[in-house]
C-alpha cells in the first residue's frame, strides 16, 4: 500500500485465518494502549468482530523496564461472532525483556513472537530478571520468534524531522503498529487521519509518527523476516451503524440516554478512583445535556450531594469502585431509607482494601448486597458487555426512578476497559422513564368535627409498585421532612413503633421484590432442551462463558445457558430453570459470592467455579470444567 | 445579567444569597413556618430559643416556604428541621454539608440551610465543612456549638476545653480544641459569623445578614446544654460578667467591650500591636485619653484579607469562656461554586442546538462508525 | 405557644423557675411572677422547678386558670418586649387585674 513503487509485486503468500489474537506488550511508557486501540479501530473499520483486553499497571509509572513496569493490550478479532478477548494470544509484541517475560507464560507453543531487539540490551535483561537473553540461549525455540529492530528502524524512518533521539524512538509504537498492519491487511486511513488530528499542533511529531507507521507498513511488505500476510474476513453482523466502544463510555452514554429520555438532569457526585474516573471525565464533556458533574472531596460527599440532587429532582448518580462503595454504605442506607432515586455505579476492581485497582474481579456482589447496616435492600444490575453498559445504564436509572430507589450498578475493570464494537442504539426505541413528581395533596384528613382537608402523605405508596411520592422542593403545599430515623407508614413523621417498624422494613423490601413483576423471562439458551447442566453467570464472564459453552457444544455435548443482569431482585422464573436442571454451575470471578446467593434463596446446590486472577476467565479451561459437569452429569465415565 | 463566558470567572456583580428564591408575596408569620412536630429538646436547651428565632426569622426573607429546605447531620440540634414547615431532611453524621451540596447547586431556587452541631462538623463531618467553605457554595450552615456531644449523652466534643472530665475522659480530655470561626477562616470562609442562642436581636440580625450573603455562610451559635454542658457559656450570659466577656464587632466601628460601673463606657478595646503585628486588648481606664481612642481597630468585616478577622478570632478562650467575640467577622464578596456550576451548563446548553434527542443521538453515533447493511 | 405562670404564684415568688429559664424571660412583678409569651421558647425548664406547680404550658392549663393566660400577657402591654428581665426592674408593678384586686 505504501510500498514505494506501485508496481513491486507481490510476492508474499496470504493466508486465511477465522480469527486471531494479538497482544500488544510494553513499557508503560511505549504507548501500547494507543497502539492497541488504533489496531481496534482499523479491525472495527474493516468489519470484523472483536473484543479487547487493557492490562496496566497499577503505577502510572512504574521504574522502566521492569516487570510491574508493562502495559498490554490484547485485541481478538474474527470473521465470526465472538465473546472474548482470547484466552491465548497467537502473537505476542514484546517492546522490552520485561514485556517478554511478563506475557510469555500466556502464549501456546508455536506462537508468533516479535521483538523489539533494539530493547534487549543487558541492563533491561538484568531488570526484566533475565540471566541470559532469551533470543539467543535456545529458551524460546519452540516459538516463531521474529528478531527486529523496532527502535533502530524507527529512528532511521524519521532521521529527517530532525527530532531528539528520544522523541525519535517513541514513534516506534507505531511503527510496530504499521507492521501489524500490513501483516493482518488492516485498512491503514484512520490512523493517519487519527495521528494527523492527535499532534497536529506539533507538525514533527504527527510527520515522525505517521512515516513511522508508513515504514512499518513498507518493511512487512519488504522484509524477508515475514513471508505470510494474514486475512481475517469481515464478520457477518446485524445490519445497522456500528462503533467500537469500551464499558465506560458505553455507561456514561447510557447516563446521557437516561438523562434524556426521563427529562431529569443528571447530577454525578463523584470522587476519582480507577477504574470508574473514566465515566466522570465522560459525563463532565457533556454538560450540554444539562449535566452537573461534582468532583467531591471524599466518595461520601459523592455521594451526599447525589443523594441532595435527588431530592431537588435531579437524577442524583455517584460512580466509584469497591473501596468508594465501602464509605458510601451509610449514605445509600439513607437513601435506602428516604426513597429517593439514586443510582450507584460500582465499576469492581481486585480487593480486598486497595487491592488490585487496574485489574478486574466480582467480588463486590455481596457488598452491593448487604454492604449496609439495617435491612436496607438495593436492587443490583449488572452489564454483560462493554457495549451492554449502555442499556444496563438505563434499565438501573428505569428502576431506580420507578421505585425511588439506589440501584447499584456492577459494572468491572474488564467491561470498563475491554471494548467491543456495539451497534448504535435508535434514540427512538430507547425506553422512556417517566419522574411522575407529586403536584398535589394525595390523601384527606378528617378533623374530629368532621370537616375534611387535602393533605400530603410523603409515605403514601403506589400499590403496584409501592414507591412513594418524590415531592421535590419548590412545590407549594407538598412541604415535609424526610430523614434517616424510621418513618411512621403513610405520613412519614419519625416512628419508633414497633410495629410500625415492622412494617416498614417488610415493605421496603417488599418494595424491591416488586420490581422482579417489571422484569422480562430469562432468556434460557438450550439448543437441544436435552441439557442436564446448566451453566449460570452474570456481568462481564457472559463472553468467557459463552465462549466455553460453544466448545462444549461443539466437542458434542449438552449444556444449558442462562445470564442474570438483575441480581437483586432475582426474575421470577429462575426459581423453575435452576430446578429443571441436574446440575447448576456458576463460574465467577470471586470466591462464590451468587453461588451464595442461589443456595440460599433456592436450596440449590449450585457448584462454583471461582478464579479470582484479575483476568477474565478463560473460555478453554472453563469448558473443561463444563464438560466434566457434563460427563458426571450424564453419568459418562471419563474418558 | 451580561453573557459569562464560560472560562470567565468573574464576579458577575454583587448578588443576594436570595436572588433566583421566588418571594412570597403574601406575608407570613412563624405560625406559617412551625411544623405540627412535637419538640423534644430537654427542658431548657438552647436549641429551643434558635428555634424560636429561626421560625420568627425565616417569614421576614420574604420568600416562599415551600422553596426553604433545612439539611441536618445527627446530634441533638439536627432534630432542627422536623420542627419547621419547609422541606427538610435529618440526613446522616457529618454529611449535611455535602447534600446541601447537590441540593444547592441542583436548584438556584432554594434558599437553603445547613443545621449541624460541634460533633457533627467539626469531628465526622469536619472535611465536609471546609470544602463546603472553600467552594463557597450558596448555603447558610448554622452550626450549633454546645462544646459537648449532646445526643450521644455527653462525652467530649472537638470543642470542649482540654481538660473536660466527661463520661470518656474520666480524668480529663487531652486535645486541643478547634476555634470554629479561626477554622471557617482558614477554609476560606467568605461569610464567618457567631452569636448566641439566648440573644435573639443579636442572633436574628446574623442570621439574615447570612442568609442574604450569597455564598457559604458560616454562623457558629453559642448554645447551651444544660443537661450535659450547663454553665458553659455562663460567663457571656451574666449580666454581671457579659460585658467583659462579649467582645462585640460591629463593621465600621471600633473594638471596644467591657462596662465602667460608673460610666458606662466601655473599659477596653482592641488595637494592633505595631511591634508584633498582633491584635491586643487595651485596658482604656475610666478616663481613657483621645490618643488610646485613636489607636482603636475598627472592624473591618470586608476586608478581602482575612489575617485581621482571623487575629480577632484568636481572642477567644480555648478554655472556659471568658472572652470571645461575637459578630460578623468577615463578610466578602467571592463567586459561589454552584452559580458559576449552572453558568458552564447555561452556556454549554445555549450552545448545543437541536433536541436532546437528536443530541443524543449524534453523541452516540460519534467517533469512528461503520455501516452494515 | 408559650409557657404561663398561673395565680399559684403569688406571693410565693421564690424564683426558682426565673434560674433555669435561658432566655431571661420570667419577668418580676409586685406580688408575682410573669413569662413574656412572645420572648419565651417554650423549652420547659421552668415548669418542673416550681415548687407549688405554678407554671403551665399554655395548652396543659387547667379550666379553671385559663385567665392566668390572659393576665401574664396583659403584664408586657405597656412594657413590649424589653428582651430580658435583667434589662429592666419591673418588681414594683403587676398585671392589671392584680392592682385592681389587691391595690
Ligand atoms: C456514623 C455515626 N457515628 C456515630 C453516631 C452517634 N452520634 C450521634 S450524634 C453524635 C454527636 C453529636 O454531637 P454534636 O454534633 O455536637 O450534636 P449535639 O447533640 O451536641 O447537638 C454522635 C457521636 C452516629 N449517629 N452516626
Ligand atoms: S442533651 Fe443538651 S443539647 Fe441535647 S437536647 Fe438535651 S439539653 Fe439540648
Ligand atoms: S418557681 Fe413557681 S412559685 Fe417560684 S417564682 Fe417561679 S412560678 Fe413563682
Ligand atoms: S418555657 Fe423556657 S423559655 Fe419559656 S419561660 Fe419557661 S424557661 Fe423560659
Ligand atoms: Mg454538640
Amino acid at each position: 500500500m505504501y510500498s514505494t513503487s506501485e508496481a513491486s509485486p507481490r510476492t508474499k503468500q496470504v493466508r486465511q485465518l477465522d480469527r486471531v489474537i494479538i497482544r500488544f506488550a510494553g513499557d508503560s511508557g511505549d504507548g501500547m494502549q494507543l497502539t492497541g486501540d488504533r489496531f481496534t479501530q482499523e479491525s472495527a473499520a474493516f468489519g470484523n468482530d472483536l473484543v479487547t483486553l487493557p492490562n496496566f499497571p497499577a503505577e502510572i509509572r512504574a521504574p522502566q523496564g521492569t516487570i510491574p513496569g508493562v502495559s498490554s493490550f490484547q485485541v481478538h478479532f474474527a470473521d465470526h461472532d465472538i465473546l472474548t478477548a482470547g484466552d491465548s494470544p497467537d502473537v505476542l509484541v514484546a517492546m522490552n525483556p520485561a514485556a517478554l517475560k511478563a506475557n510469555l507464560s500466556d502464549l501456546a507453543k508455536g506462537a508468533a513472537i516479535i521483538v523489539d531487539t533494539h530493547d534487549f540490551t543487558g541492563r533491561n535483561l538484568t531488570k526484566a530478571g533475565y540471566a541470559t537473553s532469551p533470543l539467543d540461549d535456545g529458551s524460546l525455540d519452540e516459538y516463531d520468534l521474529h528478531r527486529v529492530d523496532l527502535t533502530g528502524m524507527t529512528v532511521e524512518a524519521v532521521k529527517e524531522f530532525g527530532l531528539s533521539r528520544k522523541d525519535a524512538a517513541r514513534a516506534k509504537n507505531m511503527f510496530a503498529l504499521g507492521l501489524l498492519s500490513w501483516m493482518y491487511g488492516r485498512p491503514t486511513e484512520n490512523t493517519v487521519e487519527f495521528l494527523s488530528r492527535k499532534f497536529a499542533k506539533v507538525p514533527d511529531i504527527r510527520d515522525a509518527n505517521i512515516t513511522a507507521f508508513k515504514m512499518g507498513w513498507n518493511f512487512g511488505e519488504t522484509t524477508e523476516t515475514f513471508i505470510v500476510q494474514y486475512e481475517v474476513k469481515p464478520a457477518a453482523m446485524a445490519p445497522g451503524t456500528y462503533r467500537n466502544i469500551t464499558g465506560n463510555l458505553a455507561l456514561a452514554y447510557g447516563l446521557v440516554a437516561a438523562s434524556v429520555q426521563s427529562g431529569l438532569p443528571i447530577f454525578l457526585g463523584s470522587y476519582p478512583i480507577t477504574p470508574a474516573s473514566d465515566i466522570l471525565h465522560e459525563l463532565s464533556k457533556h454538560k450540554g445535556f444539562g449535566i452537573t458533574t461534582f468532583q467531591a472531596e471524599d466518595e461520601i460527599a459523592g455521594v451526599g450531594a447525589a443523594i441532595g440532587a435527588s431530592f431537588a429532582g435531579q437524577l442524583g448518580v455517584t460512580t466509584t469502585s469497591g473501596p468508594g462503595v465501602a464509605l458510601k454504605g451509610e449514605a445509600i442506607g439513607l437513601a435506602v431509607m428516604t426513597e429517593l432515586p439514586l443510582l450507584v455505579v460500582n465499576v469492581q476492581r481486585g480487593g480486598p482494601s486497595t487491592g488490585l485497582p487496574t485489574k478486574t474481579e466480582q467480588s463486590d456482589l455481596l457488598q452491593a448486597m448487604f454492604g449496609r447496616n439495617g435491612e436496607a435492600p438495593v436492587p443490583i444490575v449488572a452489564p454483560q458487555s462493554p457495549g451492554d453498559c449502555f442499556n444496563a445504564a438505563l434499565e438501573a436509572v428505569r428502576i431506580a426512578v420507578t421505585y425511588r430507589t439506589p440501584v447499584m450498578l456492577l459494572s468491572d475493570g474488564y467491561l470498563a476497559n475491554g471494548s467491543e464494537p456495539w451497534q448504535v442504539p435508535d434514540v427512538a426505541e430507547l425506553p422512556v422513564i417517566e419522574p411522575n413528581f407529586a403536584t398535589g395533596p394525595n390523601s384527606t384528613s378528617t378533623a374530629a368535627d368532621g370537616t375534611t382537608t387535602e393533605v400530603f402523605l410523603p409515605y403514601k405508596r403506589d400499590e403496584a409498585t409501592l414507591a412513594r411520592p418524590w415531592a421535590i422542593p419548590g412545590t407549594a403545599g407538598l412541604e415535609h421532612r424526610i430523614g434517616g430515623l424510621e418513618k411512621g407508614a403513610e405520613h412519614g413523621n419519625i416512628s419508633y413503633d414497633p410495629a410500625n417498624h415492622d412494617l416498614m422494613v417488610r415493605t421496603r423490601q417488599a418494595k424491591i421484590d416488586r420490581i422482579a413483576d417489571s422484569l422480562p423471562p430469562l432468556e434460557v439458551d438450550d439448543p437441544s432442551g436435552a441439557a442436564k447442566v446448566l451453566v449460570l453467570g452474570w456481568g462481564s464472564t457472559y463472553g468467557p462463558i459463552g465462549a466455553g459453552v460453544r466448545r462444549v457444544r461443539k466437542a458434542g455435548y449438552n449444556v444449558a445457558q442462562t445470564h442474570l443482569r438483575h441480581l437483586n431482585p432475582f426474575p421470577k422464573d429462575l426459581g423453575d430453570i435452576l430446578a429443571r436442571y441436574d446440575k447448576v454451575l456458576v463460574p465467577e470471578m470471586n470466591l462464590g459470592q451468587l453461588s451464595m446467593l442461589l443456595r440460599a434463596k433456592y436450596l440449590v446446590d449450585a457448584i462454583g467455579y471461582n478464579q479470582v486472577r484479575g483476568l477474565p476467565l478463560k473460555a478453554a479451561e472453563l469448558a473443561e470444567a463444563i464438560s466434566e459437569l457434563v460427563r458426571s452429569a450424564e453419568g459418562k465415565c471419563l474418558p | 445579567m451580561t453573557q459569562i463566558s464560560s472560562t470567565d470567572l468573574g464576579l458577575p456583580g454583587l448578588r443576594s444569597g436570595l436572588d433566583g428564591v421566588p418571594s412570597s408575596g403574601e406575608k407570613q408569620t412563624g405560625k406559617d413556618f412551625t411544623s405540627d412536630q412535637e419538640v423534644r429538646w430537654c427542658p431548657g436547651c438552647g436549641d429551643y430559643a434558635v428555634l424560636k428565632a429561626v421560625q420568627n426569622f425565616l417569614p421576614e426573607l420574604g420568600i416562599r416556604r415551600e422553596n426553604v429546605v433545612f439539611i441536618s447531620g445527627i446530634g441533638c440540634s439536627s432534630r432542627f428541621p422536623y420542627y419547621l414547615d419547609t422541606y427538610g431532611m435529618h440526613s446522616i453524621h457529618g454529611r449535611a454539608p455535602s447534600i446541601a451540596t447537590g441540593l444547592a447547586t441542583a436548584r438556584e431556587d432554594l434558599s437553603v440551610f445547613v443545621v449541624t452541631g460541634d460533633g457533627d462538623a467539626l469531628s465526622i463531618g469536619g472535611n465536609h465543612l471546609i470544602h463546603a467553605l472553600r467552594r463557597n457554595v450558596n448555603m447558610t450552615v448554622l452550626l450549633f456549638n454546645n462544646r459537648i456531644y449532646g445526643l450521644t449523652k455527653g462525652q467530649y466534643s472537638p470543642t470542649s476545653e482540654v481538660g473536660k472530665v466527661t463520661k470518656s475522659t474520666p480524668v480529663g480530655s487531652l486535645d486541643h480544641p478547634f476555634n470554629p470561626v479561626s477554622l471557617a477562616l482558614g477554609a476560606e470562609g467568605a461569610f464567618v459569623a457567631r452569636t448566641i442562642d439566648s440573644d435573639r436581636k443579636h442572633l436574628t440580625s446574623v442570621l439574615s445578614a447570612a442568609a442574604a450573603h450569597r455564598g457559604t455562610s458560616f454562623v457558629e451559635i453559642y448554645q447551651n446544654c444544660p443537661i450535659f454542658n450547663d454553665g458553659a457559656f455562663d460567663a457571656i450570659k451574666n449580666p454581671d460578667t457579659k460585658a467583659d466577656a462579649i467582645i462585640p464587632l460591629v463593621h465600621g466601628a471600633p473594638i471596644t467591650f467591657g462596662k465602667d460601673k460608673v460610666t458606662g463606657k466601655p473599659t477596653k478595646g482592641l488595637i494592633r500591636n505595631m511591634d508584633t503585628g498582633a491584635i491586643e486588648v487595651l485596658d482604656l481606664g475610666p478616663a481613657a485619653d483621645q490618643y488610646a481612642k485613636d489607636l482603636l481597630l475598627v472592624h473591618d468585616a470586608h476586608n478581602p484579607d482575612p489575617s485581621t478577622a482571623f487575629a480577632i478570632s484568636r481572642l477567644t478562650d480555648s478554655g472556659y469562656l471568658n472572652q470571645t467575640p461575637i459578630g460578623i467577622f468577615r463578610q466578602v464578596e467571592r463567586p459561589a461554586y454552584d452559580d458559576q456550576a449552572r453558568d458552564q451548563i447555561r452556556t454549554a446548553s445555549q450552545a448545543a442546538t437541536g433536541a436532546p434527542t437528536d443530541r443524543l443521538s449524534y453523541l452516540i453515533n460519534g467517533g469512528d462508525t461503520w455501516t452494515v447493511v | 405557644m408559650t409557657y404561663v405562670i398561673a395565680q399559684s404564684c403569688v406571693d410565693v415568688k421564690d424564683k426558682a423557675c426565673v434560674d433555669e429559664c435561658p432566655v431571661d424571660c420570667i419577668y418580676e412583678g409586685k406580688r408575682m411572677l410573669y413569662i413574656h409569651p412572645d420572648e419565651c421558647v417554650d423549652c420547659g425548664a421552668c415548669e418542673p422547678v416550681c415548687p407549688v406547680e405554678a407554671v403551665f404550658y399554655e395548652d396543659d392549663v387547667p379550666e379553671e386558670l385559663v385567665h392566668c393566660v390572659e393576665i401574664n400577657a396583659s403584664f408586657f402591654t405597656e412594657l413590649g418586649s424589653p428582651g430580658g428581665a435583667a434589662k429592666i426592674d419591673t418588681s414594683q408593678r403587676d398585671a392589671p387585674v392584680l392592682e385592681r384586686v389587691h391595690p
